[in-house]
């Protein structure tokens, strides 16, 4: 009934190890940990750390969607599962959030099994809409049951403790700090998602992304290997939500779990490229600064890229302000259509165009296929 | 002519700094875009035209504005880039109790005087910050002058209660249901709803159903003209509408007489109030061709007061907050001075007075000594 | 017991445009097999037509139907054209992802035009209401109502009776087959899409007297218009309409006897339960 996709698997399915990559890949991660020496400005830092954090949401969700095949369109779910998890037990309970967020991703995997055996049952759009109605459940419940949640409220964040890192004490006070957790966070989350893409895990997801039945018929434990590349996400997008929440000092039911969060994260991955480990990555390299631009133009003027009285400004900030999602609506747009084959393949594409890049290649065999 | 001469001022001042009068640097944020626009737009015409006075008395406000869209978390950025970036010496607003909540945190952290004109949220001002203090008054008395009134008018026995779900709302409900029941009133219903999905005309019939003699209602300007459309649509026919402040009190709402009509409502300020107030009524009503809200007068006295602290310290951050915390200032709002009293940290004591829109018109109803005209209860019914 | 008659009329009556915005959608699927996530934008975006045509030509928002309607059916015609006809064999979460962004660029452009402020429209009659044995009907929900039952009415008419229609709901049934028996499968699509796109203009420039009006005001809408039209079917005009009024009375009824605040939960509650259970809907034929 559809055209289904006409790559042959393996081609697709990276395998072994690529020296290159590996390099490319502690050469970026280096140059990104000594950048702060540098570069001290406040808001390139905050760039960086909104960078990271979208680096892991789309490393969490290119698991379940990207290799599994399963588009949830509700991961604000789990991301403000993680975020009123880590930000409750701080303020509530007193737990130092290194802890909470632990808590907060055995909640989410929690949630992600209930969520997974209720929508894994349905394909297509059902499936679509059926995540996006869990997750808009949840947000109307913390919405309402504000006794226990504070309702729209939110929570304001007091203070996060001093860490005690092996003897050097760590404060959370400016961008600093964060930006090095973030960087941390999201070189795990790139880790992780090497550890999927090359295990026999990444082999029965992707054997489900291109054809269910055929899967089944294989022997492949559909519901099972779903719900496991369901939970590795859940647990990585709570990651990002305790993250966020720390970071931003600041939730609310809408702004956690609404369903434009949700709708970020997966256009973050379609943008960048879906089922590679480079895709996410491009996505938030090419989002987060364009769409902080719209949001803030100001910031340009901090870090001297422009003056204050530039005419970009004063248009950004008089025509475009706030309509940061602007570009991820052009961009998803323009991808979807302007692609050689126009299907399943439209994705592919843009992934394999961008994989072929030699810069950009951490270790995946993208380049050997 | 004044104005001439204002400006010889001001570039005298330029010319000359350390004079006595100064250039300074101040942070305004408020919701210019948003749900709460319409509202904001008040307070930036009144820290605009407190902007003016100032370089008419020699002092060159430079204004930092920065929209806070309604959401604190845009109102937190723009305070770190005020304190941090823009480097001012001191901020007014923002407009909304849970950005002016979630500012506070930050003054106080960055150690920035913050000036609130027109948030209700009991703890802003009651978490020991001494760095942050507020003009008006907070959310258990918009809860305590409209009972006190009702009381004082009839002999109401029942109460419903119907809110958004915000800091606002829910301050101001919280404190009202406390209030009602140590006054006796019966409380019939207890309605917080979410904002963006404005159809309540099911829970307006649960609440009529009840038959309150008051009904207290909380809310900001769009979901203020819904409730009272479907209230009279609903046939809702308590003794009173008690309207908390915010929407309530705002020109869009005078304006709908068909639903406005004989609605309480709380305020912070009226323009009969003193002489002063009248003056700026006027200059106001000539300037933007509407009457000020008290939202705008709370806005004008902050920025007047932070402007003239912040020439007199020359910018010096910690000296405003003590100017600020030891002064006292006599202005439009009558006299301004920040205390601490019962858990209260810098907060300017104010009496809040009931006005009645009587076709399309708000009077001062309550308490006696400022009252206009006569209250109209009970409600006699939709026309 | 008034209070519970009062409920159910009062939901039947926002029902109706409910319906109105679920046929829309519903005909889009059925013809195209698009769900198309970009529905709430195109009734916000009729939202703002009566907005302008009332405080730009002084016209009456429910007059201003024979503006709207031609204009976002132009409108819905061109983004088939032009997009949504580009992505008709591929995957659906293709198809889901493309009307995603287009409706993120509809209300972003729709915020900077407009800004974010909350607009409301005020006419004579806004808060009017005919009382009929205790109960209160709301004169801008009646007359939305029966607009929604006319326009309705002439949809069925035009679907079953004329040759178009037949050709349109042909298509819905088996898209190669119509086009085997010479139906121009393209026009019905673009067709579809636009009286799809006029029927949610027309709904947002109905329920815009009662309602506010922002540009994100779209979302709540699609995800209730699919609600609506998974209920009654997807592809199924009939469902659609029963959908959408079983909706409005549920979402009634138990902010009445739930909670306010829970209503729509309620909603999202039932929707999962179907899909589950009944994933067809009640008045299904078709299945993605």
């Amino acid at each position: 009934m559809r055209t289904r996709l006409q790559v042959p698997l393996p081609s697709r399915a990276p395998r072994g190890f690529s020296v290159v990559g590996l390099l490319v890949f502690v050469a970026v991660v280096a140059a990104l940990a000594i950048f702060p020496q540098f570069v001290k400005k406040p808001y390139v830092l905050h760039m960086g750390v909104l960078l990271f954090l979208a680096v892991i949401q789309g490393q969490a969700w290119n698991v379940v969607g990207g290799y599994a095949g399963q588009y949830s369109v509700g991961h604000a779910a789990y991301f403000g599962v993680g975020a009123y998890v880590t930000m409750m037990l701080l303020e509530v309970n007193k737990i130092a959030p290194w802890w909470g967020v632990w808590a907060a991703m055995a909640a989410a995997v929690l949630l992600s099994l209930v969520i997974g055996s209720i929508t894994f049952r349905l394909r297509g759009p059902y499936f679509v809409l059926a995540s996006i109605s869990v997750a808009e459940i949840i947000r109307l419940a913390t919405l309402y049951f504000k006794d226990f949640t504070r309702g729209a409220e939110g929570f304001l964040l007091g203070e996060i403790p001093t860490m005690n890192l092996f003897g050097e004490e760590i404060l959370f006070i400016g961008k600093r700090p964060f930006y090095f957790v973030g960087l941390g966070l999201a070189v795990v989350a790139v880790a992780v998602n090497w550890v999927v893409q090359h295990s026999k895990l990444g082999y029965y997801f992707q054997a489900i992304r291109e054809d269910q039945d055929a899967a089944h018929s294989l022997g492949i434990n559909l519901s099972f290997y779903k719900n496991v590349a369901l939970s590795i996400s859940a647990a990585f997008t709570a990651l990002a939500g305790g993250f966020y929440a720390m970071f931003v000092k600041f939730i609310d039911p809408n702004t956690v779990f609404g369903l434009d969060v949700s709708v970020q994260i997966v256009l973050l991955c379609i943008i960048g490229g879906i089922g590679t480990i480079v895709g996410p990555v491009i996505g938030a390299v090419v989002l987060v600064p364009l769409s902080e631009i719209l949001r803030n133009p100001k910031g340009l003027v901090q870090v001297g890229v422009l003056s204050a009285d530039s005419g970009f400004v004063t248009f950004v900030e008089r025509y475009l302000s706030n309509a940061h999602l602007l570009v991820y609506g052009i961009l998803v747009v323009l991808v979807i259509l302007f692609a050689p084959e126009g299907v399943l393949g439209v994705i592919r594409r843009a992934a394999a165009r961008w994989g072929r890049r030699p810069q950009d290649v951490p270790p995946t065999a993208a380049a050997k296929a | 002519m004044t104005k001439k001469l204002a400006m010889a001022v001001a570039a005298l001042a330029l010319a000359l700094p350390g004079t006595g009068s100064a250039q300074v640097k101040i942070g305004f944020i408020n919701s210019i875009t948003g749900p709460e626009a319409p509202i904001g737009e008040n307070l930036t015409n009144g820290v605009d035209m407190a902007v003016e006075d100032l370089k008419k008395q020699g002092v060159n406000v430079a204004l930092v504005k920065q929209d806070d869209t309604g959401k604190p978390q845009v109102a937190m950025s723009a305070m770190e880039q005020l304190a941090t970036g823009d480097e001012v010496a001191a901020v007014v607003g923002p407009y909304t109790s849970a950005t002016a909540n979630a500012v506070a945190k930050l003054a106080q952290q960055y150690k920035v005087p913050q000036v609130v004109p027109a948030a209700a949220k009991e703890e802003i001002t009651k978490q020991g910050y001494d760095w942050v203090f507020r003009l008006n008054a907070p959310a258990h008395q918009y809860a305590q002058s409209l009972i006190d009134a009702a009381l004082a008018f009839g002999k109401p026995k029942s109460i419903a209660f119907i809110y958004e779900s915000t800091d606002f709302g829910a301050s101001v409900a919280s404190a009202g249901k406390d209030y009602a029941q140590k006054k006796g009133l019966k409380m019939v219903a207890d309605e917080a709803y979410q904002k963006g999905a404005p159809d309540y005309r099911s829970t307006l019939t649960k609440i009529k159903a009840q038959n309150p003699d008051l009904v207290f209602m909380v809310s900001y300007v769009a979901d203020a003209i819904l409730l009272m459309r479907q209230s009279r649509e609903v046939g809702l026919k308590p003794q009173a509408f008690l309207g908390g402040g915010a929407g309530f009190d705002t020109a869009q709402f005078e304006g709908e007489k068909d639903i406005s009509n004989l609605v309480y409502s709380v305020t912070q300020w009226t323009p009969e109030s003193s002489k002063a107030a009248t003056a700026f009524a006027d200059r106001y009503k000539a300037k933007y061709g509407k009457k000020p809200t008290y939202h705008a007068a709370c806005a004008y006295a902050a920025m007047m007061i932070v402007g003239e602290t912040a020439a007199k310290n020359g910018g010096d951050r910690k000296k405003i907050r003590d100017a600020l915390a030891n002064g006292s200032w006599t202005g439009i709002m009558g006299k301004v001075d920040f205390e601490t009293y019962e858990g209260f940290t810098n907060q300017n004591k104010l009496v809040m007075p009931v006005i009645q829109y009587q076709g399309g018109k708000s009077e001062t109803v309550y308490p006696k000594e400022a009252a206009q005209k006569k209250a109209v209860y009970p409600f006699p019914g939709w026309k | 017991m008034i209070v519970f008659l009062q409920s159910v009329l009062s939901g039947l009556l926002v029902g109706g445009v409910y319906a109105l915005i679920g046929i829309g959608l519903t005909l889009i699927f059925g013809v195209m097999r698009v769900t198309n996530f970009a529905h709430g934008e195109l009734l916000m975006l009729g939202m703002y037509l009566a907005w302008l045509a009332f405080t730009g030509l002084h016209l009456d928002p429910f007059l201003s139907i024979v503006l709207v309607a031609p204009a976002m059916f132009l409108w819905g015609a061109f983004l088939q054209k032009s997009f949504v006809n580009r992505v008709l064999g591929a995957l659906p979460q293709n198809q889901i992802l493309l009307t995603i962004g287009l409706g993120l660029i509809m209300s972003n452009t729709v915020m900077l035009i407009f800004t974010s402020d909350y607009r409301i429209l005020t006419t004579t009659y806004s808060s009017s209401s005919y009382k009929l044995a205790g109960l209160s009907i709301s004169q801008p929900l009646l007359y939305a109502f029966l607009i929604t039952v006319a326009i309705t009415g002439a949809l069925y008419w035009f679907l079953l009776k004329t040759d178009t229609g037949q050709a349109i709901r042909a298509t819905a049934q088996d898209r190669d087959a119509a086009q085997l028996m010479g139906i121009n499968v393209r026009r019905m699509s673009v067709l579809a899409f636009g009286i799809g796109s006029a029927l949610a203009g027309t709904a947002g420039a109905l329920i815009s007297p009662t309602y506010y009006i922002f540009p994100q005001v779209g979302s709540t809408f699609t995800l209730k218009a699919f609600v609506i039209v998974v209920l009654g079917g997807m592809g199924s005009v009939v469902g659609a309409t029963l959908g959408g009024i079983i909706i409005g009375v549920a979402e009634s009824l138990s902010a009445v006897y739930i909670a306010s605040g829970l209503k729509e939960l309620v909603t999202f509650v039932l929707f999962l339960a179907l899909l589950l259970f009944k994933p067809a809907g009640l008045l299904g034929k078709t299945r993605a």
